[in-house]
């Protein structure tokens, strides 16, 4: 029995954490961040990257949800139209008796996440397809939005929100720090907990998670109630970072987060991966675009450029195991 | 297996083809009814006329639900449909008025859609990354290339030609049956018969020795070619080209190929199926216009609309076994 417990975790060592995708990814940001802190100059400020990270920090909380979900082997295609809600929602609710503005971003959250459960639920109980699922839910909403908002962009005169927006905390904006909590709360849930541990198995074999006695339909109901909930975060986030709400504010951050959990080394196919490669895989992709921006090409060249360096990131990052 | 048998046994044809129809008799039915309701508001249908004007706007989607049902069912999927239909399109709103002609803007059309999608193709299955990723990159660097050849919409399409295609000819509605006979042909090719043994099983389709690689790639080069003749067909039918115009094909071709019960683990689903699923779409679309729904309740409907229909053998199943 005492020897079982010395080889229960295989020895350290220094090419296991190089095969470490989370780690792989963390060492191309700081690859990519000196190298270009020296070939451009104020790219490497504290100002700048503290700017960069405070916009990762809303595809971060994006992509919380959906690693989870592409973790327990589903995708979420709804996540940029519930951005769009939350941010467009919460001056929509805002009330008088309400001055702090925390009963419109609690009853926004509670907004958000009913309708990831909605996904669950059709996914769980319906069998619809995750893509075909999120997809229409994308769709229906992003009608409903322009029935609810219109055209126009909608302010929000919230002190909540301006603080989470503006306010810095010894130098570092709160956003930083929401997305720094959430992260420990993901990761923590994800890796030390019997529900992290089942949308692993979920992902891996949802037929043998389910005849082990993981309740299938109520997990799933879960991961996209979860994805709900974080997409509205950031949706709030979004909102205080702005200043003002519009139908289609949270679009670029669908293929964002998706680019993200998989940058970080999640296998699409779920069953494997960490939010801890997720979190470098946003940074890197705030990063990327940074740069794109600087180098000063039309939108073409840039929109060429974004995708042939994620499909270069995808090689030394994304493989999946040779299955044959 | 039973594809292999019907093409060498004609005894098989009928009831394999039976077999195939069985599960989409609801599908075939839910369009029954809403082109019998399309009909129904807009009696200019029933003629030559009306079917091939109709045959019109289904048809780009057509194209597209084809592009994805065929990866689909090679267990791969294309987010960059969208922006190689937008690609297509520049490319023949740019060639065609120049020395090239119609002949060379078309060839040049199919050619490019060919590269696109075998590209893609090389890249996701010699390389082994996952096709959602591949074809989500490769649709921004598509959508960048489509913006350099033309930034803001413009180009042009010699005025006769676009009334062949997109005149008072029933031009569409040919292309479409053409393309449902090649497709019918292209699955008696070997590549073609491998098509759904390396969808439902690629390990023991290899070990068969069915070319299995060869089979997929080969899937999304016709995906790439179907994407980028839709663009051919609507910068005929629009006179002009446009980089964005594709981007809501992406989707709906998903929609189309799911609603037609096309699976996406692969060796599932037929084209037929598909067909169906995007003619629907077309319909419901069309017949929404007429009822004159504002655009915005469109979105709201269609949502819903597509959440029923994939969801409603799932119901009728609960249903039958609770009683």
């Amino acid at each position: 029995m005492n020897g079982a417990k010395d080889h229960r975790f295989p020895a350290w060592r220094a090419s296991a954490l190089l095969r470490n995708r989370a780690f792989l990814t963390v060492l191309i940001v700081a690859l990519v961040w000196i190298v270009a802190g020296f070939a451009k100059p104020g790219f490497g400020a504290y100002g700048h990257l503290r700017y960069l990270l405070e916009l990762a920090a809303v595809i971060g909380l994006v992509a919380i949800g959906q690693t989870y979900v592409v973790i327990a082997g589903g995708i979420d295609l709804s996540v940029g139209a519930i951005v769009t809600v939350s941010a467009v929602g919460v001056p929509l609710v805002a009330l008088s008796g309400d001055t702090t503005g925390v009963f419109a971003v609690i009853a926004i959250l509670a907004a958000a996440t009913s309708i990831g459960l909605l996904n669950g639920l059709g996914v769980a109980y319906l069998r619809i397809h995750p893509m075909i699922m999120t997809l229409a839910m994308a769709t229906f909403l992003q009608g409903v939005l322009i029935l609810i908002a219109g055209g126009t962009a909608i302010s929000a005169q919230n002190p909540l929100l301006a603080w989470l927006g503006n306010a810095r905390i010894i130098g570092i904006p709160a956003s930083v720090i929401l997305w720094t909590l959430m992260s420990g709360v993901a990761l923590a849930v994800l890796h030390a907990t019997p529900f992290g541990a089942r949308l692993f198995a979920l992902g891996a074999n949802p037929l043998a998670s389910a005849l082990s006695g993981v309740n299938v339909q109520r997990t799933t109901m879960a991961v996209y109630a979860v994805s709900g909930l974080t997409a509205g975060l950031a949706g709030v986030l979004v909102l205080g970072m702005n200043g003002q709400g519009y139908v289609g504010i949270g679009d670029p951050y669908l293929l964002a987060s998706i680019a993200a959990v998989v940058l970080g080394g999640t296998s699409i196919l779920g069953g494997s991966g960490s939010y801890a490669g997720t979190i470098p895989g946003a940074i890197l992709l705030v990063t990327i675009t940074a740069l794109i921006t600087v180098v000063n090409a039309s939108a073409g060249w840039r929109s060429i450029l974004f995708g042939s360096l994620i499909l270069l990131l995808l090689l030394l990052s994304g493989r999946e195991s040779q299955r044959r | 297996m039973t594809h292999l048998s019907s093409a060498r046994d004609d005894r098989l044809y009928w009831p394999v083809q039976r077999e195939r129809n069985r599960s989409l008799y609801g599908l075939f039915a839910v369009v029954a009814a809403f082109v019998a309701l399309y009909a129904y508001l807009f009696p200019g249908l029933l003629s030559v006329a009306g079917v091939s004007k109709f045959a019109q706007s289904w048809l780009p989607l057509a194209l597209v639900s084809m592009a994805q049902a065929i990866l689909m069912l090679t267990g791969g999927i294309s987010l960059a449909i969208g922006a190689t239909v937008s690609l297509g399109a520049v490319i023949a709103a740019t060639t065609m008025m120049g020395p090239l002609g119609v002949p060379g803007g078309i060839a040049a059309v199919a050619v490019s859609g060919l590269a696109i999608g075998a590209l893609c193709g090389v890249i996701a299955i010699r390389l082994r990354l996952p096709a959602i990723i591949v074809t989500l990159a490769a649709s921004f660097i598509i959508a960048g290339v489509a913006l350099l050849i033309l930034p803001r919409p413009g180009g042009a399409i010699p005025d006769w030609f676009s009334d062949l295609l997109a005149g008072n000819t029933p031009a569409a509605l040919i292309l479409l049956i053409l393309a449902a006979l090649l497709w019918k042909l292209y699955l008696a090719t070997p590549l073609g018969l491998s098509l759904y043994a390396a969808g439902e099983n690629p390990v023991g389709a290899y070990r068969a020795g069915v070319p299995v690689d060869a089979a997929r790639i080969a899937a999304y080069a016709l995906s790439g070619l179907l994407s980028t003749l839709a663009g051919l067909f609507i910068a005929a039918q629009t006179g002009s080209g446009d980089p964005v115009i594709g981007n809501a094909f992406t989707l709906n071709s998903i929609a189309a190929a799911v609603l037609g019960g096309v699976g996406f683990l692969g060796g599932r689903g037929t084209m037929r199926g598909a067909i169906a699923g995007s003619l629907l779409l077309s319909v419901m679309i069309n017949v929404m216009f007429f009822l004159g729904f504002p655009p915005v309740a469109q979105y709201v409907a269609q949502g819903l609309i597509i959440i029923g229909a994939v969801a409603l053998p799932e119901i009728t199943r609960r249903f039958k076994r609770t009683r």
